[in-house]
């Protein structure tokens, strides 16, 4: 059996200069292994709104991708402060981002929800003052939205 | 239409030209980077008012090809030099979002 490819990069908190970049090299990774690009694009969504969450409210964390012939696994670590109340955090609209980060267009309360829009599955834990462990899995196996079918990623 | 012709319409400052010869047939107005990185349909362009180098990753990982900075407002220097990096098209308008909204309806791009 093959190994998964990993990948992992260190998000710093408060970046704004650099934030993407982490998403972007993982975006890059998954094209050159060959994943189809509607698979591609559901994954980018998830860890650039996983990114910037580590960006505004997380003081920086970690973004992972671990990828097998079967699935994408995305997680993003942290060590910040927690989320309170996960199902509110949930809730499209609901956001705890401060004013000068809302002035560059970000805090709508639509990351999480974007995330799980773009997910087959997705596990949030999170311990208030310890920090949040959110892990993201898309299946090559669902359905394709260009139209290919069922896929894998030639590793 | 291609981005060319759509800036030239529009009557753009073009900051940058980009793939001037791609055809682009829809678009996206919005200055929530969420709502856009969400929601912006394939091959799209951007019309927003802000310039600053998020603007630019989102274009970048959602393969916007081409961003439109309405209401006369000034890009940052970070945001032109990644856009120039990643071959987007970036046009400087004086008009509203809602006026070239318009416009570019007139021609046939769709949401």
């Amino acid at each position: 059996m093959t190994d998964p490819y990993v990948v992992e990069f260190t998000v710093e908190g408060e970046d704004f200069l650099a934030a993407g970049e982490a998403s972007n090299n993982i975006k890059e990774t998954l094209k050159m292994l060959g994943v189809p690009s509607s698979i591609c694009r559901r994954a980018a969504v998830i860890t650039y709104e996983a990114e910037m969450n580590l960006v505004i409210h997380a003081r920086g964390g970690t973004l992972r991708a671990e990828i097998t012939h079967e699935r994408i696994e995305l997680t993003a670590r942290d060590e910040g402060p927690g989320i309170a109340d996960v199902n509110l955090a949930m809730r499209e609209g609901y956001s705890t981002a401060p004013d000068h980060v809302r002035e560059l267009g970000f805090g709508a309360g639509m990351g999480l929800p974007n995330i799980k829009r773009n997910a087959d599955t997705l596990h949030i834990n999170s311990v208030v003052g310890k920090g949040t462990e959110l892990r993201a899995v898309i299946h090559f196996d669902g359905e394709d939205s260009s139209g290919g079918g069922k896929r894998r990623a030639m590793l | 239409m291609t981005i060319g012709e759509i800036l030239f319409h529009l009557g753009a400052d073009v900051a940058n030209i980009g793939d001037g010869e791609r055809e682009v047939t829809r678009g996206i107005v919005g200055d929530l980077l969420s709502h856009v990185m969400g929601t912006a349909p394939e091959n799209a362009l951007w019309i927003t008012i802000h310039g600053h180098l998020n603007v630019a990753a989102v274009a970048v990982l959602r393969e916007i090809p081409c961003v439109i900075l309405a209401g006369g407002r000034t890009p940052s220097p970070e945001f032109l030099e990644r856009c120039c990096t990643e071959g987007i098209a970036v046009g400087l308008v004086k008009d509203a979002a809602f006026d070239v909204c318009g416009k570019l309806w007139e021609i046939g791009l769709r949401g």
